[in-house]
């Protein structure tokens, strides 16, 4: 099993985001909120123009994970979306190791997706937790 | 409106400020439970979707249960007796639960329900229940969607 102390601190993962990926994450997802396409729309009710699905940047994070725990399966995940995602954002999937639990061969993670925009530290997921098996 | 606005209004706007006026969702249907879904899993969608979230490997990416699920879930998000109104609805929080990992060639049905509907800060959280089973009716997984349905902002 993949020695993985508490504490212990994922690479972070960087992704920027295009229009051309949010479409696509629209089309695949079947999510076509307009607030995810239209500018006009997205102005309308409040925001500078269109932000990406909060599936898509906790889809970054799985998949963050699988690159952190290479063959692991998830067993639960939970997110919590608190700021958006702009068009041209970088967002960076980050995290750590919270509890190994080698009977039941499963670890638990505490993950975040964090943007820096014009040097203020934002978070479009604060924190997530993960429960993920381990590969025997 | 005003120039772009900095981040942190953005982020302001996900948790609704004080302009209250009348956010409602009718709050009656609380339990109510809508038809069952059915969503084959082929491997075009599932290749669209792992390159749209960046995925490699050969496994189903886990948060592909979203396709299912959003599926489902149109009948609560279109259904008149909700009176939901889809135009201030953010996306607020998420839980899977999976039982098995998700695979290809899955013939899967979707059932949502609604789980609860609360009052916070004058907006209204809508929690939508959607459990996820394969052909056989075992259980694959348990999606909970939480949606903030935000007040019409009034003024600004």
């Amino acid at each position: 099993m993949i020695d993985l102390p508490p504490g212990t601190e994922l690479e972070p993962r960087k992704r920027t985001v295009l229009r051309e990926d949010v479409k696509a994450y629209a089309d695949a997802s079947g999510d076509q909120n307009p607030l995810h396409q239209d500018d006009a729309f997205a102005r309308e009710v409040g925001f500078p123009g269109v932000i990406a699905h909060g599936m898509f940047t906790m889809g970054h994070l799985a998949s963050s994970v699988a690159e952190w725990l290479p063959g692991a399966e998830l067993r639960s995940m939970k997110a919590q979306f608190r700021s958006a995602v702009l068009l041209g954002d970088t967002i960076v999937a980050g995290g750590r190791v919270r509890d190994v639990d080698h009977d039941a061969g499963t670890v638990a993670l505490e993950l975040w997706v964090t943007v820096d925009r014009e040097g203020t530290l934002e978070h479009p997921i604060k924190r997530a937790e993960v429960v993920a098996s381990l590969p025997r | 409106m005003g120039r772009f606005p900095k981040a942190s209004c953005v982020a302001r706007r996900l948790l609704p400020s004080c302009h209250v006026s009348g956010a409602s969702v009718n709050a009656a249907l609380v339990g109510k439970v809508y038809p069952a879904v059915r969503f084959s899993v082929s491997p075009d969608r599932v290749a669209a979707f792992a390159g749209a979230i960046g995925a490699e490997g050969d496994e189903v990416p886990p948060t592909f249960a979203t396709a299912p699920e959003i599926e489902a879930m149109r009948s609560v998000i279109d259904d008149p007796e909700l009176e939901l109104d889809f135009s201030r609805v953010i996306h607020a929080d998420q839980l899977y639960e999976w039982r098995r990992p998700i695979a290809r060639g899955d013939v899967l049905t979707a059932t949502p329900s609604i789980e609860s509907i609360r009052s916070k800060a004058g907006s209204e959280l809508l929690v939508v229940a959607t459990e996820i089973v394969d052909a056989a009716g075992a259980p694959v997984v348990s999606a909970r969607c939480t949606l903030v349905v935000r007040p019409e902002r009034t003024g600004a």
